[in-house]
C-alpha cells in the first residue's frame, strides 16, 4: 500500500471521500446515540432506587386498617415474616440487604409517618446519614428519633426535643432533609428498627390486619447483581406471593411510558436498522467510486501492479475512510449526548411506594423523581463503534476491491 | 538470438468472433516496428497479447526468450512491471497524482527507497524536458505534456521493450511530431525496442519496419 497515493486519492476526491465518511459518521452517530439514550433511560429508571442504594424494594399489599387509631400498616405495606425475609436473603445474586418498617401513627393530636430502620446498615434509609442538617444521625438502642425537616418545621421540633409517637417518647437526635435525597422511604419520624418493631407488635390495629412478630418487617431493600435483578424479582415474588409489590429499575422504566418500556428492544432494533442502512450506503458509495475508477485500476495492473497490490491499496483507502467516519460519528454522538443530557425526565414513583396516606391532603398527588437524563458514552461503546466502522471498511473494501482487482486491463484501456 | 519478441501462430477469439488470426512475427532487439491497419483490423488486440495484457486463444509469445503464454496473472503482472513499458493514446495518468508520482507509479509496489524512486522519476521528467511540471497534476498539463509524462512512466522500470498504442492519436500534428521525436530518440540513443500501433502512415514511415494488418492477419 502506497500512503502518498492513498492520501492523495482521499484528499483530491473530496466529494467521494466526504460522502463515504459522512454517511458512515451519521450511521455510527445514530448507533451510539440510540444506545447511549437507551442506557440513560435505564440509568434514570435506576435512580429512585439508587438513592437508597438498592436495586429492589419489596413490599406486600394487604387489607385496609379497620380503625385509624394508633400505629397501623398502610395497605400497601403489611407484614413480611422473618422466615420469608431469611429465604429472600439466601437467594443468589444478593449483594446487600436492608429492612424497614413503615407505620402510620394516628395519635390524638397529629398524624405521623414513622419509618423504622437499622441506622448502621447503608442499604435503604441508612443512606440518610449524609442528609443530616442538624444534630446527629440515629444511634441504635438509645431511644432516639430523627425528624424530617418539613415535619420538624411544622411542629417546631428541635434537636434534643422529645417527641411522642404512638404513646412513647423519643429524643430527637437530628433533623434530616430526606426529600433532597430520596422519594422512596420518606417519613416524618425515623426510629431505630427495634423501636418500630416493638410499636408494631404492640399495636392492636396492626395485629388485626396483619399479624406481626418482633423480627418481622414490611419493606425490604435489596442491593443485587445487575445481571440478576429480574431473576431475583421473580424468585422474591414466588416467596412473598401474589400480593408482592416489587420495585426494580425495569418496573420504573415501565412507568416512564410505552416507548421506553420497550427501550432495550427499541434501541436494538433501531441500532440494527441504522447499521444495515449504513453498511448499504457505504457499500453503494464505495462500489460507485470503484466503478468510476475502473480505468485507473486497469492502468495500475497494466504497469505491473498485482491483484494483491491493488486490493491492498483499495482496502487501505476503504479502512481509512471508515475509520475517519467512525471517529467523526463518535464526535457527532458526543455532541448529541451533551445536548440530550439537558433533557429533564420525571420518573413517576408508584403510589404504593409513596408513604403518605391517600386520604390526607396531597397524599393522592403523583410523586415524581425529576432528574437530568444521564446520557454518557462509555469507552466500551466508543471503542466498539470505532472497531465496527473499521470492520465495515475492511469487509466492504475487501469484497469490492477483490472484485474489481480481477478487472482485465486490456478491456478498460482500449482506445476511447 | 537477437529477437526481443517472438510470436508464433497467435489467434484470439471473443466468443465466435476471431479478432487475431494465426499471426507470427518477430521484433529484434533495438528495432522500432510499427503496426498499421484500419480500425478493427486487430492491431490493438495483437498489441495487448504481445505485451501480456491479454492471453491468446492459441499460439505463443516470448519476450527475450521467456514465454509469457502460460503465465499466471500475477506472473504476468510481474513481467509487465519488470520488462515492459506502455504508452497509451489516452495517456491514462492517475488524476490525483502529480506528474512525478505518475511516473513513479509502476515502482509503488516495489520495495525501494522513496528518495531513489523520486530521483528516478525526476531524471526521466528531465529527459522529457518537463521536470518544471513535476509537481503538477494531469488536469493542469497540456496533451503533449501528459504524453511526455506517460512516456517517462513507461521508462521508469527500465523496460526491455515499449508498447505504444496510438501514442499521438490525441495530439495535434506539431505535438505528435515532438512525441515521435522522443520515441525515435529513445530508439536511436538508447537502442530501445519499440512496437507502436498507429494508423498514421507518415509516422509509420519514420520507423524501421512496418507490419500491416488486415482482418486480424498480418498481410505484409
Amino acid at each position: 500500500m502506497n500512503l502518498i497515493y492513498l492520501g492523495k486519492e482521499l484528499y483530491h476526491r473530496k466529494r467521494r471521500t466526504l460522502a463515504a465518511v459522512f454517511s458512515l459518521a451519521v450511521g455510527i452517530a445514530i448507533l451510539i446515540t440510540i444506545n447511549a439514550l437507551s442506557k440513560a433511560y435505564n440509568e434514570a429508571a435506576r435512580m429512585p432506587l439508587k438513592e437508597i442504594d438498592a436495586d429492589i424494594v419489596v413490599q406486600r399489599a394487604g387489607n385496609v386498617p379497620e380503625n385509624l387509631v394508633g400505629p397501623v400498616f398502610a395497605c400497601s405495606a403489611v407484614t413480611i415474616k422473618k422466615d420469608e425475609i431469611n429465604q429472600i436473603r439466601g437467594l443468589q445474586g444478593i449483594q446487600g440487604f436492608g429492612q424497614a418498617l413503615l407505620l402510620w401513627v394516628f395519635d390524638e393530636d397529629r398524624f405521623t409517618i414513622v419509618l423504622g430502620f437499622d441506622p448502621d446498615n447503608p442499604v435503604g434509609p441508612g443512606t440518610l446519614r449524609s442528609q443530616v442538617t442538624q444534630g446527629t444521625f440515629l444511634e441504635k438502642g438509645k431511644n432516639q428519633a430523627l425528624a424530617e425537616i418539613s415535619y420538624a418545621n411544622n411542629y417546631n421540633i428541635q434537636t434534643g426535643d422529645n417527641v411522642t409517637v404512638g404513646g412513647k417518647s423519643y429524643q430527637i437526635s437530628g433533623i434530616v432533609d430526606a426529600s433532597r435525597a430520596t422519594k422512596i422511604a420518606v417519613a416524618n419520624i425515623y426510629l431505630d428498627m427495634d423501636d418500630a418493631q416493638r410499636m408494631a407488635k404492640e399495636s392492636e390495629q396492626v395485629q388485626n390486619v396483619s399479624p406481626f412478630e418482633s423480627n418481622d418487617a414490611n419493606i425490604l431493600f435489596i442491593k443485587a447483581n445487575p445481571e440478576q435483578i429480574d431473576a431475583l424479582a421473580r424468585s422474591i415474588k414466588s416467596i412473598i406471593g401474589e400480593k408482592a409489590s416489587i420495585a426494580t429499575p425495569a418496573s420504573f422504566l415501565k412507568h416512564l411510558g410505552s416507548l421506553f418500556s420497550l427501550s432495550d428492544k427499541f434501541s436494538l432494533a433501531t441500532s440494527m436498522i441504522a447499521l444495515v442502512i449504513t453498511i448499504l450506503i457505504v457499500l453503494k458509495t464505495m462500489a460507485g467510486n470503484l466503478a468510476e475508477r475502473a480505468n485507473e485500476i486497469g492502468v495500475l495492473k497494466a504497469v505491473g501492479w498485482s491483484n494483491k497490490d491493488v486490493v491492498s491499496q483499495l482496502l487501505g483507502e476503504s479502512i481509512i475512510q471508515c475509520l475517519a467516519g467512525g471517529i467523526l460519528g463518535l464526535i457527532f454522538s458526543l455532541i448529541a449526548a451533551s445536548m440530550l443530557g439537558l433533557i429533564q425526565v420525571n420518573i413517576p414513583i408508584p403510589w404504593e411506594m409513596s408513604p403518605t396516606p391517600h386520604f390526607l391532603p396531597g397524599g393522592g398527588d403523583p410523586v415524581f423523581k425529576t432528574l437530568q437524563l444521564p446520557v454518557t458514552i462509555s469507552w466500551r461503546l466508543a471503542a466498539f463503534s470505532i472497531l465496527l466502522s473499521t470492520t465495515i471498511g475492511a469487509v466492504t473494501g475487501g469484497l469490492l476491491s477483490r472484485h474489481i482487482s480481477r478487472i482485465k486491463p486490456s478491456e478498460v484501456l482500449k482506445n476511447e | 538470438m537477437n529477437n526481443i519478441l517472438t510470436a508464433a501462430n497467435l489467434s484470439k477469439s471473443f466468443d465466435s468472433l476471431q479478432v487475431v488470426k494465426d499471426v507470427s512475427l518477430t521484433i529484434q532487439k533495438g528495432e522500432f516496428v510499427c503496426l498499421v491497419g484500419k480500425s478493427g483490423s486487430g492491431k490493438t488486440t495483437l498489441l495487448s497479447i504481445l505485451s501480456g495484457l491479454e492471453q491468446p486463444t492459441k499460439g505463443t509469445v516470448s519476450i527475450n526468450g521467456t514465454s509469457i503464454t502460460d503465465s499466471s496473472e500475477n506472473e504476468l503482472a510481474l513481467f509487465r512491471r519488470e520488462k515492459v513499458g506502455f504508452i497509451f493514446q489516452s495517456f491514462h495518468l492517475i488524476p490525483t497524482l502529480s506528474a512525478w508520482e505518475n511516473v513513479a507509479l509502476p515502482l509503488f509496489p516495489v520495495k525501494m527507497d522513496k528518495g531513489i524512486r523520486k530521483q528516478r522519476a525526476m531524471k526521466l521528467l528531465s529527459q522529457m524536458e518537463i521536470d518544471h511540471r513535476a509537481a503538477h497534476r494531469p488536469s493542469t498539463l497540456s496533451g503533449g505534456e501528459k504524453q511526455r509524462v506517460a512516456i517517462a512512466r513507461a521508462l521508469v522500470n527500465r523496460p526491455e521493450i515499449i508498447f505504444a498504442d496510438e501514442p499521438t492519436g490525441n495530439l495535434d500534428s506539431e505535438t505528435s511530431g515532438a512525441i515521435m521525436n522522443i520515441l525515435k530518440h529513445l530508439h536511436e540513443k538508447n537502442t530501445m525496442s519499440i512496437l507502436m500501433v498507429t494508423h498514421d502512415q507518415d509516422l509509420a514511415a519514420s520507423t524501421d519496419r512496418i507490419i500491416h494488418m488486415k482482418d486480424g492477419k498480418v498481410v505484409s
